[in-house]
């Protein structure tokens, strides 16, 4: 009972400590104003699927990992945990230790008593996106990934219930401070699953506390706890009192760091008392709103950067004014598809791949790129985008756009042109292929773009229009003949994208339902092996075999330009860390 | 009187069904299946099937009809499915915004689009008359979208006269500041309309016997008009305000969203984005019931306003 008291008292002076160095470090002048396009849905790791409550949720929660500001590709860094994790078996075993003395927000839930993060919430977090009550949008990261899991979802599916206390073996709290994951499979980036805002550690007393309105009730160990929510309107992040500070420590890497660097060095944050986050739906008010001064942080979207933006640099008169941008090329890629396994297109022989072929081919994405998306684009040649690892700029495509090519090849597999100048099957049967598109500017504007590319080789194009859940339905069933899809990194490892074409996943993420077993068999080969020359050269043997099948093309990424005011210094926009703003200050002396 | 009352509401019972039919074929046949929404990027048909068991869409139709039937008789509608907040919550909370501009909008609309109306009919025909008529339709032909667009850039950009967009916390800041802009272009939007509609009720009116009987008898012109013409054309303008009545409601979407007012109608949007059929069900048959008791008002209206009025 005794050491239990002292434990305490070391666990209160600690918090105590810890809050007087985070409230030394917030300076309640300082408010940092952004916005969101689009409205948040709750605050929940567990449950929330939308970036917008993502990001929110990783300024609150605390994953043990994270990335480092700076560098680039991404790399990881420690978050909670003391360091990156001991692994062993070849990426099956990882072992966190996570650092002592971190304490939740003050919460009603904790009865006035400090609480510590220890590696039990860690558990319990993961558990919890494994709960089907939930339906959590995540449970594909921990389900078949983490040893035994599997067996503990399938009993709650039938009992309906999830035990939480249920031992697991690939989870367990080996200390007060230690956290054990087995993996069913070895997996080296499964470090990077950990780093994202869904595997933030959550108090079991506060979810059981706040039951169903866990949603509207976010505490975790983070640098802000929620503290104003007009549902859909606004929310009013305050700096953690309780939050233990971090320490802003990057080396630069690309040009223009150094002046980050010089700017920030050794400060200790959060510094930033407030942070007011605006949804506002239209873009006219976002640009308008940041002219006015009424936002310091802003993401300018495509329709909106032909206004301030001369392609990748902001136009004289905002920088006269001393606004600043930051902008990165979205770790994404854009990639119409032909189903593999459509009666018309999909198929492994040679008249089939002919067709898919010509079909990529005569698709111009720098037209798009110009056309519909005001120049906010680069052509992306290689599976895995900039800002990934497995990146390799040098990388140039066997498919690149050619119309006559694409005729001859059509011509040459018995493609011919029928009496009314559009081709027909080699049996003589009419061609008509059918591009499904959401019913939206951008949908039908890629619509227009793809009839352009189809009358030229004489293809008729027939226009399907669904709604996003009756895609998504469709896809899962490879009942999409063709689309034009987007996949935006869930971890900066370029098997993220890869992935994309591997079997295995039909009726998942393999949306082109694209199954070439040459890929297939050097998929399985490379995720085996950790970064490096001999899986990039694997990579580099599987980007050559779908452009040979004609599987999809890879064809863009879009930029994300992010624009800040003068005073906003320490920013720079980063591919996976969602709340990039927890590494950027106010400068009080150049505010207005 | 009550006995007609009681009649009407007896009646609103087979129309509300109608609707009830209406709102759950139509959401269920082309709304989407919110399972693969909330599912996220990679789900298994088990995770799916899951889901639609929880939400109750795997059930037989006639389960999920009469779920919903219990669901309106007893106004509560569970909880959003895409955020889990109560739909009664949901709608208390975003319908105080969407009134604070629109009912100071329908209001002075209505004032002003009267006013301007009775002024105009009163000097038909004339210069002013011509003028006013003439604005008017070149009024009626700009979009709204054109309206908040340039009042929003020129007005509150430009000028400085308004804050671009924003609310507030209390009653008093929302209406006099971020309601402000957004009132004025509601009210520009709707008056030229409304003046031109009232203008040919007024005309009606002012062509009849009785008014050159009045004139005769040596009324004073503003008797003439504001008594005898005014209160024989309100008939055709209550049937009008209340057709306006339940959009109330649901909002006004565009102003909404332009000025970030965390109303309803933003809200109706995002339902329908997200599949979100109990917050989209809860709203249809509200404003289905307040389109009913609209109509109601408007015939009791009528009968105040006209005592010939009979009430069958």
């Amino acid at each position: 009972m005794k050491r239990v008291d002292w434990w305490r008292l070391g666990i209160l002076l600690a918090g105590m400590l810890t809050s007087v160095a985070a409230t030394a470090a917030a300076d309640p002048k300082k408010v940092l104003r952004t916005e969101f396009p689009a409205a948040e849905t709750g605050f929940d790791p567990a449950q929330v699927h939308d970036l917008y409550s993502n990001i929110v949720n990783e300024a609150i929660f605390e994953p043990l990992l994270t990335y480092d500001y700076l560098a680039r590709p991404s790399r990881l860094a420690p978050r909670a945990a003391e360091a990156l994790p001991e692994m062993s078996e070849s990426g099956r075993v990882y072992v966190f230790r996570i650092r002592p003395g971190i304490l939740f927000a003050d919460d009603p839930a904790f009865k006035g008593r400090p609480r510590e993060l220890v590696a039990a919430d860690y558990v319990y977090a993961i558990k919890r996106l494994a709960d089907p009550k939930l339906h959590s949008p995540w449970r594909y990261l921990v389900e078949t990934k983490i040893a035994g899991l599997a067996d503990v979802i399938k009993a709650a599916e039938k009992s309906g219930k999830f035990d939480y206390d249920a031992p697991i073996a690939g989870l367990q709290a080996l200390d007060k401070h230690t956290l054990k994951i087995t993996l069913s499979e070895p997996d080296y980036n499964y470090p990077y699953i950990l780093a994202t805002p869904t595997m933030g550690a959550v108090a079991r007393e506060v979810v059981e506390h706040y039951g169903a309105n866990i949603m509207a009730h976010p505490v975790g160990t983070g640098p802000y706890r929620l503290d104003k929510w007009v549902r859909s309107s606004r929310i009013e992040l305050a700096a953690n009192p309780l939050y233990r500070g971090h320490t802003w420590d990057f080396a630069p890497v690309e040009a223009g760091d150094e002046v980050l660097v010089t700017a920030m060095k050794g400060k200790k944050l959060p510094t930033i008392a407030r942070i007011e986050i605006a949804i506002m739906d239209e873009d006219q008010a976002r640009l308008l709103a940041f002219q006015n001064g009424e936002l310091d942080l802003f993401q300018l979207d495509g329709p909106l950067a032909p206004k301030m933006l001369d392609i990748d640099r902001l136009k004289p008169e905002f920088v006269s004014k001393g606004a600043k941008l930051s902008r990165i090329i979205d770790p994404e890629i854009q990639y119409p598809y032909l189903s593999m396994r459509d009666p018309v297109v999909g198929g492994l022989s040679k008249e089939k791949i002919a067709l898919r072929r010509a079909i990529l081919m005569a698709y111009d994405e720098t037209a798009e790129i110009r056309v519909i998306h005001n120049g906010q684009g680069v052509v992306i040649d290689y599976p895995v985008p900039p800002g990934v690892v497995g990146y390799l700029p040098g990388y140039r495509r066997t498919d690149a756009t050619n119309i006559a090519l694409a005729n001859a090849l059509l011509d040459r597999f018995g493609y011919q042109p029928g009496p009314d100048g559009w081709r027909t099957l080699p049996d003589g049967k009419p061609l008509a292929i059918t591009l499904t598109t959401r019913p939206d500017s951008l949908g039908r504007q890629q619509e227009e773009m793809w009839k352009r590319s189809f009358d030229a080789i004489h293809i008729r194009l027939n226009s399907d229009k669904k709604k996003f859940p009756e895609i998504l339905k469709a896809e899962k069933s490879c009942q999409l003949q063709m689309r034009v899809n987007r996949w935006i990194a869930d971890f900066p490892d370029g098997e993220n994208f890869m992935q994309l074409f591997y079997s295995g996943n039909i009726g998942q993420s393999n949306t082109s339902c694209t199954a070439i077993p040459e890929f297939d068999t050097l998929f399985q080969k490379a995720t085996r092996l950790p970064q490096g020359a001999e899986r990039d050269a694997l990579w580099i043997d599987m980007a050559r075999l779908l452009e040979f099948y004609g599987a999809a093309r890879i064809s863009m990424a879009r930029p994300r330009n992010m624009v800040m005011q003068k005073h906003v210094i320490g920013y720079k926009k980063h591919p996976i860390i969602l709340a990039d703003w927890l590494y950027a200050d106010i400068d009080l002396e150049a505010k207005p | 009187m009550t006995a007609f009352i009681l009649r009407r509401l007896w009646q609103m019972l087979p129309t509300l069904l109608g609707v009830i039919l209406l709102t759950f074929f139509l959401f269920n046949f082309v709304g989407g299946d919110p399972a693969y929404l909330l599912a996220g990027k990679i789900s298994s048909p088990e995770q799916i099937a899951n889901i639609r068991t929880q939400l109750g869409i795997d059930q037989p139709v006639y389960v999920q009809l009469w779920i919903f039937i219990k669901q309106v008789m007893s106004a509560d509608f569970g909880v959003s499915w895409s955020t889990n907040e109560q739909v009664s919550q949901i709608i208390a909370t975003r319908i105080g915004p969407s009134l604070t501009v629109l009912v100071p909008i329908l209001i002075i609309e209505t004032v002003l689009s009267v006013a301007l109306a009775l002024g105009v009919a009163y000097v038909r025909g004339s210069l002013t008359d011509r003028s006013i008529m003439i604005v008017c339709t070149i009024a009626m032909s700009v979009s709204l979208l054109v309206y908040i667009i340039v009042g929003q850039y020129a007005l509150a950009y430009k000028l400085g006269w308004f804050p671009v967009q924003g609310w507030g916390e209390s009653f008093s800041e929302n209406l006099l500041r971020f309601s402000a802009l957004p009132i004025l272009l509601g009210v520009a939007v709707g008056i030229a309309p409304n003046t031109r509609l009232y203008r040919t009720f007024f005309l009606d009116e002012i062509n009849q016997d009785y008014v050159r009987t009045a004139r005769a008898k040596g009324l004073s012109e503003n008797t003439v008009m504001l008594k005898h013409v005014l209160r024989n054309a309100l008939i055709p303008i209550i049937t009008n305000l209340m057709i306006y009545l339940p959009g109330l409601l649901i909002g006004h979407f565009l102003i909404e969203r332009f000025f970030s007012i965390p109303g309803i109608g933003r809200e109706v949007i995002l339902a329908v984005e997200r599949s979100d059929f109990p917050v989209i069900k809860a709203i249809t048959i509200y404003v289905a019931i307040a389109t009913m008791f609209a109509n109601l008002l408007a015939d009791v209206l009528y009968k105040l306003v006209d005592p010939r009025v009979q009430l069958k």
